[in-house]
């Protein structure tokens, strides 16, 4: 097991320069990641920077740190990895499929925790090859908030690992919740905060040289702002999460939340959601929340 | 001076169908609708010429010129002319209130017979002068010369022609409206948007079947060439009911709704009649009895400072009327609880089951407990008729008697949340 420290994660620009050199990298299949873990000792959760970040998603102050918001901390970890000799990929072309996140304890702004990620199981998919990264977050060496994130790489011939299934499986009737709106800037504006420059998600051009009509919402935007809507108007202690992304959100547009309460999770409280259309007849994300 | 205590009988009730808003009923007043109504109902018992004891209505959207709407819409039927009426108001709960009012005057001896009723528009709304330009122009009518006059009416301004006084559909102390309140509601008794929607589908089937069954045939006057209540939704489905979107959650509970334009009432336009009497009265016209109207009840809650929901005061009515009674709620046949919102029945239904609020804001040893919800509204309510605030009442009493005189005995209990945190409540039995 390998271990890189990184205490100054690098500019924005610089990873992207990095992830978009590792572009060069063939689309080759492999039996195993490598055993890797990325470290960020010491991180300070940083009350103005969560409030940008709460701002983007539509999070109210009331709600505290967002579950969703440690995936930022491992956002230059991330980075690192794919612009490394470690990542068998490059992160263009990547595609996020789902992600898991459970968070252990409440976190608050001024916590000083230590942040990881590190390589995961392969998993086969029909389309590519499917791999994982855990993220973990701890807090005076207790573990705090952990994620899975399953990506997928398209492309790649006889996968390797045991085959890739949803980890959503109640399929129950959804009642439409909420409308919002994806501003044609919001890729711009989570961009800036979370440190993800992808090109398919700045503007209609860029997005067009990768194959994109136009620039389309980061996934975990769409998910932020899911659970804006569906967590209480107050911090919650423990909270799990299970994300699927479906089909990208075109920008801009006005997306529709789905909802039901009528499911028992593993919590006091769950909702099964989903984000669609305006029409809300395709749905871009679904999952599933728990909380207390 | 002897006084007996009579019961009271329900002859008969008369509406026309219910019209949401600015629909067929557009350009109709409150004064043809009840007039309508009132005439349907005297030919139906043939009262022409009949000078009957009292007649007391109301509506709760009302313009001034209406300062004795039931007595002038009782000159224009064929009653006699000699047919005494008055106005009174309590919101949603004003026509049953109205025929409580009568049904005590004919319990007592006071007369032999009346009718209650109510009626309500929202399209044809009273719209009020600019409120600045109203006090200029009193202020001008005050002056007492020609100098003071111009003064007054020189502090108009033209936009004040184009800012006119609105009603408005809220309570006057906290500026939520009915469905905010409704919503606050459901969040404090945790009612779930798909308990709210399958509540608004069995209404609205509910109501589909009785008009298939020719329930209303003698319970209705057409009117404007319409014959059925235009809010009813036979073909309506719970996909189309799930993908509503909230409509009341942006102040209250932004993005957390469970109110939607399907589980909760429309604005409505419409009115409905009673026709109440002594027993004696009835005999001697040869007119069946469908049934009684035996208790009632109103109640008030402190939504202000105590917090209480503001369409809770039915909770309270309902176990004070039971324990003069000496009922239980698990004693009726049917239950007509008005459907303002689906979250309303709801809440109130939960709270009757709820041990702690039963003993700590009802003040009773033990929950009154669960309802047969098969004998709840069986034949549609509020949320497939559509609620004209003050004829509401005027149709669950005409409905649960007839409900009554089908079975040919039995109890019903009617249930009425009302503006202000009050409650109206009443016992029929045969």
């Amino acid at each position: 097991m390998k271990t890189i420290e990184i205490s100054q994660p690098k500019g924005a620009a610089a990873s992207l320069l990095g992830v978009v050199l590792a572009r060069r990298k063939p689309a080759a299949a492999v039996n195993a990641l490598p055993e890797v873990t990325l470290v960020r000792p010491q991180v300070v959760l940083d009350a103005a920077h969560i409030a940008r970040y709460a701002n983007v998603c539509g999070f109210h102050m009331a709600q505290g740190v967002p579950i969703s918001y440690p995936q930022m901390l491992t956002f230059p970890l991330l980075m690192a990895f794919f612009g490394s000799g470690d990542c068998p990929w490059p992160a263009m072309g990547t595609v996020h499929l789902a992600n898991r996140i459970v968070q252990l304890q409440r976190l608050d702004a001024g916590d000083t925790v230590r942040v990881e990620v590190r390589t995961g199981r392969l998993l086969a998919h029909e389309k590519g090859q499917t791999f994982e990264l855990e993220l973990r977050v701890l807090r005076a060496d207790t573990l705090v908030w952990e994620a899975t994130q399953t990506l997928l790489r398209l492309g790649v011939k006889q996968p390797a690992g045991a085959a890739y299934a949803s980890a959503l499986s109640a399929d129950l009737p959804l009642s439409h919740q909420a409308d919002f709106m994806a501003s044609a800037n919001i890729g711009r504006r989570y961009g800036r905060v979370s440190g993800d420059l992808n090109p398919i998600h700045l503007s209609a051009l860029s997005a067009r040289l990768f194959g994109f009509q136009r620039a389309i919402a980061h996934g975990l935007w769409t998910q932020a702002r899911a659970l804006a809507a569906l967590l209480p108007r107050a911090p919650v202690t423990q909270a799990a999460l299970t994300s699927e992304f479906k089909t990208p959100l075109l920008l801009p547009a006005r997306a529709t939340l789905w909802s039901t309460r009528q499911i028992q999770g593993t919590l006091q409280q769950a909702a099964l959601f989903e984000v669609r259309n305006a029409r809300g007849d395709k749905p871009h994300l679904r999952g599933q929340l728990d909380y207390q | 001076m002897k006084t007996t205590i009579r019961r009271v009988a329900i002859i008969g009730g008369n509406r026309i169908p219910f019209a949401r808003s600015n629909t067929v009923y557009s350009h109709a007043s409150n004064h043809e609708m009840l007039t309508a109504t009132l005439q349907g109902l005297v030919d139906r018992f043939n009262l022409h010429g009949e000078r009957l004891g009292d007649v007391a209505g109301g509506a709760v959207m009302k313009h001034a010129r209406d300062f004795n709407l039931v007595r002038e819409c009782v000159l224009s039927t064929t009653l006699a002319r000699e047919t005494p009426a008055f106005d009174l108001q309590q919101a949603c709960g004003t026509g049953l209130e109205a025929a409580i009012v009568v049904a005590n005057k004919i319990a007592l001896g006071q007369i032999e017979c009346g009718i209650a009723g109510g009626v309500d528009t929202t399209s044809d709304a009273p719209i009020g002068l600019n409120e600045k330009m109203r006090r200029i122009l009193l202020d001008a009518s005050r002056a007492r010369s020609t100098g003071q006059r111009l003064a007054a009416l020189s502090r108009m301004r033209p936009a004040m022609l184009f800012r006119p006084a609105l009603p408005r559909n809220g309570e006057p102390r906290t500026g939520y409206s009915m469905g905010e309140h409704a919503e606050l509601m459901a969040r404090e008794w945790g009612i779930s948007r798909e308990a709210q929607d399958a509540l608004a589908l069995s209404s609205q089937q509910n109501l589909a079947r009785a008009y298939n069954e020719g329930f209303f045939t003698d319970l209705m006057t057409s009117f404007k060439g319409v014959s059925r209540d235009n809010n009813l939704r036979a073909e309506l489905s719970i996909e189309k009911l799930r993908a509503l979107k909230p409509a009341f959650d942006r102040k209250v509970a932004p993005e957390q709704g469970t109110l939607t334009a399907g589980n909760s009432t429309p604005l409505t336009d419409g009115a409905s009649a009673v026709l109440l009497a002594s027993e004696d009265w009835a005999r001697e016209r040869k007119l069946p009895v469908l049934a009684y109207l035996s208790w009632s009840e109103v109640a008030a809650v402190d939504f202000f400072d105590k917090k209480e929901g503001l369409l809770m005061a039915p909770a309270y009515a309902v176990p004070r009327m039971l324990k003069r009674a000496n009922l239980t709620l698990q004693d009726f046949d049917f239950y007509e609880i008005h459907e303002a919102f689906a979250a309303q029945v709801l809440c109130t239904l939960k709270a009757w089951e709820d041990p702690a609020y039963c003993r700590e804001r009802l003040g009773l040893a033990q929950a009154l407990g669960a309802i047969d919800r098969a004998r709840l509204n069986v034949n549609g309510s509020s949320l497939a008729t559509g609620h004209p605030f003050a004829a509401t009442g005027g149709r669950l009493i005409a409905t649960l008697a007839k409900l009554l005189a089908q079975k040919g005995s039995g109890r019903g209990l009617i249930s009425i949340c009302a503006a202000g945190g009050q409650g109206v409540v009443a016992i029929l039995e045969r």
